[in-house]
């Protein structure tokens, strides 16, 4: 066989060049929207991710990390009590008011009392043990190196949050949160922090288990009893899903993305299907004779459906290299962006899908290649 | 002059028979009826010339003849089949197994080479690869355009793209073959070897040629040369050309 599509393709890849930029623009526009979603809304469970417990406790019907309410401290007990768990420490978050040394006004900042010591569960990926010992001093906090200008300090400056007055002993990288700017303490220092009198307890605990795998099960266990107050269980896994579903979902920002996303595929399908349109124009005429001598409008349409094809694929691959090196850039100026597999497969279903929409609707242009036209 | 050869003929059927037609186009208000109750008889293994002003609906004649066109009424029988009782799939079929067409343009696919576009249609006719190319390689050079055959359309002349067309529809073996002005965009000389061409196909294979021509050279060549206007055959002559196969028998 003649592999007209392919030769056509090469020989002629200026006509096909507007189609790919098209179907490989709006991959790209879609591939760092997602990373981008990805790493922000991905941000809201840091707490979870970045940590090594496997079982969370917190007050019933949290929705998100931020909005916990403190429990009775005596949970502690009743999990330790599970012979499955290894270790449990609470976690206290407090809302706070930060006042830097210099002029930036107020800044809603969201402490975290962490345990300081090395074994401590909280933020365990996310900090160095030498970084996470700074914290046993009073008084002492560790500040993102993202928030450092909005927050206008750096290491070892004083700062107040809610009228107390904090040390910056340390920085951080990837602790970035959504609505506010994440700083962490000790257990201790949380608490004086802490203006609200009838917060006795913390805000969840969190425990470490022998076996991870465990997780649900034991989560389950711990769940339901009512002698201690109001508290229930996590698996971390769960817990870091319904942080990032209530940001996706009930904040309407996730409706937001899948918004965006139909406009970039419909205007993608559209710029697509009408540049490879043009370039399947170009050779109607050839297309027509082919008919009259008996090329059936079968076979031509599998020319049109395979140049799409390798359209979108060739999109796909410029898309991929411009987006990694765009994703390395964001990377080194501290843009969250994110990718999983599931993304990037989205990503490549998107292109061959807007590929294939431009190919079906370039075949109907087919139509036009009636070979009486070329009589006259 | 048309008198003996009319008596011979009714013994073979036709090759390509109008009977009756009519075909009008409607283009918003603008209602032309280009052929009325028209009829024809195309001989078999001949080069036939329709010439006539232009707009007299020469070419409309050529795509109805062809099965490129529908007709309003009448019937055209081509080969013995009725062009009017088959369906698109079954008139693509019957173009591709009996039909070769030449147009004005060459209309050649740019990517390929000379080879490459008279290969293609082949490949879908259902022949295996070697008689494809065995059969592309004999007619182009038939049309002496074997040493030029790995060349592409924007390294050839016109006169040689028109050539490579037409080894194009003549690899394809078809009985009927229908060329539409194909010298009004060559100068004389390459006109020429066209007409040359067209006439030897006509003879060494029996091939039913149908050429629409403004062009006189063309005249001298034909076995028969069709006048029309305005719809109508005005005058159906019969020549001699001058090399004629059964005039030496
Ligand atoms: N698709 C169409 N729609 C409307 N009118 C048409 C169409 N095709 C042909 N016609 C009309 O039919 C008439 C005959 O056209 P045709 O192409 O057969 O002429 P022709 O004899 O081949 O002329 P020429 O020598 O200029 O090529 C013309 O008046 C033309 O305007
Ligand atoms: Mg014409």
């Amino acid at each position: 066989m003649v592999a007209l599509a392919r030769k056509t393709l090469i020989y002629e890849w200026r006509r096909f060049l507007p189609a790919m930029l098209a179907v490989g623009f709006a991959g790209l526009l879609q591939l760092l929207q997602l990373a981008l979603v990805l790493g922000i809304f991905g941000s809201t469970s840091v707490y979870i991710t970045g940590s090594s417990a496997d079982v969370w406790v917190g007050y019933p019907g949290t929705q998100n990390v931020g909005s916990g309410r403190t429990i009775n401290p005596d949970v502690e007990s009743r999990v330790l009590m599970d012979p499955a768990v290894q270790r449990v420490e609470p976690y206290i978050w407090v809302d706070g008011d930060w006042r830097g040394p210099h002029e930036t006004g107020g800044i809603s900042v969201f402490v975290s009392g962490i345990d300081p010591s090395p074994e401590g569960l909280m933020f365990s990926k996310a900090l160095l043990p030498s970084l996470r010992e700074r914290l046993a001093e009073p008084d002492a906090v560790i500040v993102d190196r993202s928030v450092l200008d909005q927050l206008g300090v750096n290491i070892g400056e004083t700062a107040t949050i809610n009228g107390h007055q904090v040390t910056v002993v340390g920085i951080s990288s990837g602790l970035r949160a959504l609505g506010g700017v994440n700083v962490l303490t000790s257990l201790s220092t949380a608490r004086e922090l802490d203006g609200d009198p009838t917060d006795v307890g913390p805000t969840y605990l969190v425990a470490k288990l022998r076996d991870p795998k465990q997780a649900d099960a034991v989560a389950a266990r711990l769940r339901g009893d009512t002698a201690f107050g109001p508290y229930t269980t996590w698996s971390a896994r769960d817990f870091a899903r319904i942080s990032v579903r209530y940001w996706m979902f009930d904040t309407g920002a996730g409706a937001g993305v899948l918004f965006l996303a139909g406009i970039v595929f419909l205007v993608g399908a559209v710029i697509t299907s009408q540049t490879l349109i043009a370039a399947v124009n170009g050779s109607m005429r050839e297309y027509a004779t082919l008919n009259a001598l008996g090329v059936g409008v079968a076979a031509l349409r599998r020319v049109v459906l395979e140049q799409a094809f390798w359209v979108g694929a060739l999109g796909l691959l410029g898309a991929g290299v411009l987006g990694i090196v765009l994703m390395l850039l964001a990377h080194s100026q501290d843009v969250p962006v994110v990718l999983n597999v599931p993304a990037a497969l989205a990503c490549i279903a998107l292109v061959m899908g807007l590929a294939a929409v431009s190919g079906l609707a370039a075949m109907r242009s087919l139509r036009r290649a009636d070979p009486a036209s070329l009589l006259r | 002059m048309t008198h003996p050869a009319t008596a011979s003929q009714p013994t073979t059927p036709p090759a390509l028979q109008a009977i009756g037609i009519s075909k009008a186009f409607v283009s918003g208000k603008l209602h032309t009826q280009v052929l009325e109750n028209f009829s024809l008889r195309i001989e078999a293994g001949e080069l036939t010339l329709i010439s006539g002003p232009s707009g007299c609906g020469k070419s409309t004649l050529l795509a109805i003849l062809s099965g490129l066109q529908k007709v309003d009424g009448g019937r055209v029988l081509a080969l013995g089949s009725e062009l009017g009782q088959l369906d698109l799939r079954a008139l693509e079929r019957f173009r591709l197994q009996h039909t070769g067409f030449v147009f004005q343009g060459f209309n050649l696919f740019p990517a390929l080479s000379a080879f490459e576009q008279v290969e293609l249609p082949l490949n879908h006719m259902g022949l295996s690869r070697d008689e494809a190319r065995a059969r592309a390689r004999r007619s182009l050079e038939e049309v002496g355009m074997a040493p030029r055959m790995k060349l592409r359309p924007s390294e050839l002349s016109g006169g040689e793209k028109q050539r490579v067309a037409i080894a194009r529809a003549l690899a394809k073996e078809p009985e009927l073959l229908f060329a539409d002005e194909p010298t009004s965009a060559l100068d004389a000389a390459n006109g020429q070897m066209i007409i040359d061409i067209l006439h030897r196909i006509a003879h060494a294979h029996g091939t039913t040629v149908l050429c629409v021509s403004h062009d006189p050279r063309v005249v001298v060549h034909a076995d028969r040369v069709l006048a029309m206007e305005d719809g109508r055959i005005l005058s159906d002559r019969r020549t001699h050309a001058p090399t004629n196969d059964s005039k030496g028998t």
